[in-house]
């Protein structure tokens, strides 16, 4: 069954808040995306995790995977920095799905 | 019923093993502004189709722009690799990719799709070296030996001669690529940027007949053009605009001068080696009056020039799929969590394992 964007976005789970960490304050984000299989979301997921982030400071992104959901988790000082950082994540999510699907499916291990 | 295939070079016979068994590499490069995806096996290129994005007349490529060209083509330009090659994803055997120096979102957009195929068919990934890249690729084309090598292109410029492992870098520009000075006086003068810049100041200075004197900066063994740039930035102006010369002209001059440069530092680098050989590769390798230029410095010193044509010289796919097959058979392998791309990698940083 073919994975695309807007059809994974109905199962995707989102969120971001706001937390007092000391005095700082940190905005945090989840995404969790699921996979027809543990094998696809291992895929993705090692697709997605070598490249550093572009910016040093200011955002981690931390990816991981539990059965066929691959989860990440951001914390960012400023808005605009998580928004770069989800959005270019997205971007590349979505080549990953459009590549399983033109090039897949994997091959039997 | 089994393919035999045989090699003769030089007048001795190579090898002698049936077509299924010589690995096939795939190769992806995307560095700069073309996005090439290749296959080639033992030496054969069997495909190596690329799309160049190209930029308004006037302006330059950004890393954002240039990643989501990148992007859009990407599949399809390696659909049609396969097509071109008559191979279907099984029949590949090894997955290769640039993983650095250039842009950092194209380099990251192209490999995650080599790591994505490389898992899907259950391959091994080959992390290469773009200015490996280059010379491998050159040397397989044109037979070269050991030759000192010039690599220029938009976004480098060094001489390099293998000596014990590694490619070494004898000169290089301390600032600028040659390429980046050229492409940066097309857009002072805003010619097209189709094909390539280069290509059409090359075509534009094959019409200049004024020479323009321009700062002359070799520094040793190596290059400076940042300097160069700023003065005939500043030229352009003040002289189109009072027409004291054309754009013509100014083309001519700037090749000339750069040109002149890089045969100076490539022949301080052949007496350092003692080598009889230049190898141009990279964008910049396409000029011909760079060609010619170089020649006649060769011929004084009884050297051979080598150069291949604009399939090889400009980025492409399959020279990343050479490198990756020379890296291959001699044993390397980029596992997945070192497959990261950096915008910064020094040709000497590899281990030339499959060179004496």
């Amino acid at each position: 069954m073919p994975l695309s964007i807007r059809s994974l976005t109905k199962h995707v789970n989102m969120a971001a808040c706001k937390t007092e960490n000391g005095s700082e304050r940190k905005l945090e984000f989840f995404l969790k995306v699921p996979f027809p299989s543990e094998r696809e979301a291992t895929i993705a997921l090692q697709s997605l995790s070598p490249d550093p982030e572009p910016r040093k400071g200011g955002i981690t992104k931390n990816l991981d995977l539990s059965g066929q959901t691959l989860s990440v988790r951001w914390t960012a000082d400023e808005a605009r920095i998580l928004r770069v950082s989800v959005s270019s994540f997205l971007d590349h999510l979505s080549l990953v799905m459009e590549t399983m699907d033109a090039f897949g499916p994997p091959v039997s291990q | 019923m089994l393919a035999v295939v045989m090699v003769l070079q030089q007048a001795s016979v190579r090898l002698i093993l049936p077509a299924e068994t010589m690995p096939v590499v795939i190769g992806f490069e995307g560095s700069a502004n073309k996005i090439g995806v290749g296959i080639i096996r033992d030496g054969e290129v069997l495909s190596n189709p690329r799309r160049t994005y190209i930029t308004p007349p006037g302006q330059g490529f950004l890393p954002g722009e240039t990643a989501k060209h990148h992007r859009g083509v990407i599949l399809t330009v390696l659909q049609e690799a396969l097509d071109e090659a008559g191979l279907k994803a099984a029949d590949i055997d090894c997955v290769a990719y640039t993983k650095g120096p250039g842009m950092g979102a194209p380099l990251v957009t192209v490999a995650i799709v080599a790591r994505t195929v490389a898992q899907l068919w259950g391959k091994p990934l080959l992390g290469v070296n773009h200015c490996i890249g280059h010379i491998e690729m050159g040397r397989l084309i044109t037979n070269a030996q050991n030759p000192t090598v010039l690599y220029v292109s938009g976004g480098n410029t060094q001489v390099i001669a293998y000596s014990e492992r590694r490619y070494r870098i004898f000169g290089e520009t301390i600032d600028i690529a040659v390429g980046n000075c050229l492409d940066r006086l097309a857009r002072v003068i805003k010619i097209s940027n189709d094909p390539s810049p280069g290509y059409n100041i090359e075509q534009m200075a094959k019409k200049g007949n004024k020479y323009i004197e321009l700062p002359y900066t070799v520094k040793g063994m190596d290059v400076s053009f940042s300097g160069i740039l700023s003065y005939i930035e500043d030229a352009a102006h003040k002289l189109l605009s009072t027409g004291q010369c054309t754009p013509e002209d100014l083309c001519f001059s700037l090749q000339e001068t750069l040109f002149a440069m890089l045969v100076e530092i490539t022949e301080r680098a052949m007496a350092h080696c003692g080598s009889q050989e230049v190898l141009i590769v990279g964008g910049v390798g396409c000029n011909l009056r760079l060609q010619e230029m170089m020649g006649v410095m060769c011929k004084e010193r009884g050297a051979r020039l080598f150069a291949t044509d604009e399939r090889f010289c400009i980025d492409n796919g399959v020279m990343i799929a050479q490198a990756g097959w020379e890296m291959f058979r001699s044993g390397h392998v980029t596992e997945l969590s070192d497959s990261w791309i950096t915008q910064r990698y020094r040709t000497d940083e590899v281990e030339v394992t499959w060179r004496d």
